[in-house]
């Protein structure tokens, strides 16, 4: 008896303290984005300047996605398989840009892609323009999102160990096929953890992007940048609820398909002994 | 001679961890490294495979010197202690992997998987995946999916290591079997002297980067060159100065002896009996012999005795 109701405490304790950070708020905001009906919440969520608002953000996040993946295994193979000097201080240079606040990554860009910097002035001078452009917005997300995939495939690699690629070698194959037919498999998961989260954050991103986009409406307006603008500037709260209520639906639909293909795997392959 | 290495060395951190080994290997024998962890046989093995690349010379296979050569095209087979299965492939796909690398025809990968899987008595899981095995059925995949691609060197790295008592027994026996059947040179790295004396043909005894001593198992335990591969092959005791075998010396009566003494101590092991004595020189020797020997002996601890050397026959 007093077994049961110490687990049932916790679970309480549990559930209660997600329900006040998590529960509660984003219950609100699904009341408040359907407030006035279905058809205010289309009309908020179709108008020109939201729209454009998602489309650059689904753009920003179609470049920032992949090219991040693609050098986050790079990186995590290189850091895992060669021992070098400096590889460990590597490690943690990847980790700066979550480390620290997104403002300060996004002020750091301006330093060194503006007129102030020599850099920013050497670039002008060939008229490449980094600051308010898509480019710029680009690169601030890239930034900000760099560490997540080096840091979930980083230890999967780390404990698979090198064994199956050896045994690969012996076997006749090359590094290509190493790569695509043993490693790649081997890490799949937490490529796909890794690529789950930049998503996330790269749709998410509003700090270091707010800095060096300029907040140019309908041009360089993220989606988390045009809600913060509707809510702040605009007093559009419904506008605001409503772009708030698409941008977590994409996020927690990428954490649903990615969950229920781990689960599909599970059932397939019995797990891992 | 199948494999021989010359000279070879590796270093770490400019400690030596292999060090300058001369060894030949003959043509289909089944040779056993084998030494205490550290000893570099690990590092000796890779080496041969391509896996390490040495600091110092060279390594010849069949008369082809590889020491520049890819892994990849050496034509080696290599298994791990921890059997390193490509887990996403099932058993047939991993077995198959070295042949669909070479580009064979489907139909003759279809016919040599399933030739090897009935070899390694996994026909009924050629479908399971290696976490739907044990050990033992890993290992004996790791060994078909190196034996596809029909090795000129077959090398096992600690094969047994990772298994329990009863399945490492068994799986000796059948790899000394399947070399008897199939005759591919091959080499074994090993810390225990029992697997090595069982299985091996021949031995080669590692100690800190190189080779005490090479040759046949009785060869080794009968004339041990040094007293390190005296002490690794077998138990020793020391009877007036000299290592020797426990169960080279003999127990008799007091009169006949050559030293006198008392029995100290009996541990009785199932078949074998362990006696220790205390000499009248203070030295303290045991004596191994079997049950039947120690009843018909019939000492108690106190019993006065004297011991000397059997009589090599």
């Amino acid at each position: 008896m007093k077994h049961t109701s110490r687990k049932w405490s916790l679970r309480i304790v549990v559930i209660g303290y997600l329900g006040l950070l998590v529960g509660l708020p984003v219950g609100f905001l699904l009341i408040h984005a359907f407030n006035h009906g279905l058809v205010a919440f289309w009309r908020e969520v179709t108008k020109p300047n939201a729209v454009a608002a998602l489309k650059l953000s689904v753009e920003v996040a179609l470049v920032a996605v992949p090219v991040n993946t693609v050098v986050g295994i790079l990186a995590a193979l290189i850091l895992a398989r060669r021992k070098f000097f400096g590889s460990r201080a590597l490690i943690v240079a990847f980790d700066i840009p979550v480390a620290v606040s997104p403002i300060i990554m996004g002020v750091a860009l301006v330093l060194a892609y503006s007129k102030i910097g020599w850099f920013g002035q050497w670039l002008g001078d060939y008229g490449i323009r980094i600051l308010f452009t898509p480019v710029g917005i680009v690169m601030a997300t890239m930034a900000v999102s760099l560490p997540y995939v080096v840091r979930s495939v980083l230890p999967v690699l780390v404990e698979i160990g090198k064994d199956q690629e050896h045994a690969a070698r012996t076997l006749g194959a090359g590094s290509f096929r190493i790569f695509w037919q043993v490693t790649l498999p081997a890490i799949r998961w937490g490529v796909l953890y890794g690529v789950t989260l930049t998503i996330a954050r790269t749709l998410g991103e509003f700090g270091a992007v707010l800095v060096v986009s300029g907040d140019i409406t309908a041009k360089t307006q993220t989606l988390p940048i045009y809600i913060f603008a509707a809510w702040d500037q605009n007093f559009d709260s419904l506008g605001a609820f409503a772009g708030a209520f698409v941008l977590a639906s994409i996020s927690v639909v990428a954490l649903i398909i990615l969950s229920s293909l781990r689960a599909r795997e599970r059932k397939l392959h019995v797990d891992l002994a | 001679m199948s494999i021989s290495l010359s000279h070879l060395t590796k270093r770490y951190a400019s400690v030596a961890v292999v060090d300058d080994v001369t060894v030949e290997i003959p043509e289909g024998s089944l040779t056993a490294i084998l030494g205490p962890s550290g000893s570099g046989k690990s590092t000796l093995l890779k080496m041969i495979a391509g896996l390490e690349m040495p600091d110092e010379g060279r390594v010849v296979i069949e008369g082809d010197d590889v020491t520049d050569v890819d892994p990849r095209f050496r034509d080696i087979g290599f298994c791990f202690q921890h059997y390193a299965p490509f887990r996403h492939m099932n058993v047939a796909k991993n077995i198959g992997f070295g042949l669909r690398v070479r580009k064979q025809p489907k139909a003759v990968i279809a016919a040599k998987v399933s030739e090897l899987v009935e070899l390694v008595k996994l026909d009924n899981k050629a479908l399971s995946y290696p976490s739907q095995l044990s050990g033992g059925e890993r290992q004996r995949m790791a060994l078909a999916r190196a034996l596809a691609i029909e090795p000129r060197v077959l090398l096992l790295d600690e094969p047994f290591g990772a298994l329990d008592a009863i399945v490492r027994t068994e799986l000796r026996h059948w790899v000394k079997e399947l070399h008897r059947q199939i005759k591919v040179t091959t080499i074994l790295v090993t810390h225990d002297q029992d697997e090595a004396m069982e299985v091996a043909d021949q031995l080669l005894i590692m100690h800190s980067g190189t080779i005490e001593q090479a040759g046949n198992p009785s060869e080794l335990y009968d004339a041990p060159a040094t007293d390190f591969v005296h002490g690794f092959l077998g138990p020793t005791t020391v009877f007036k100065g000299v290592v020797v075998r426990p169960h080279d010396l003999e127990i008799v009566s007091p009169s006949s002896g050559v030293m006198e003494g008392v029995v100290t101590s009996i541990m009785e092991l199932g078949f074998e009996v362990q006696v220790t004595l205390t000499l009248s020189d203070g030295s303290m020797p045991w004596v191994q012999m079997s049950r039947n020997e120690f009843r018909s002996l019939g000492v108690a601890p106190g019993a006065p005795i004297a011991v000397r050397e059997r009589v090599a026959l």
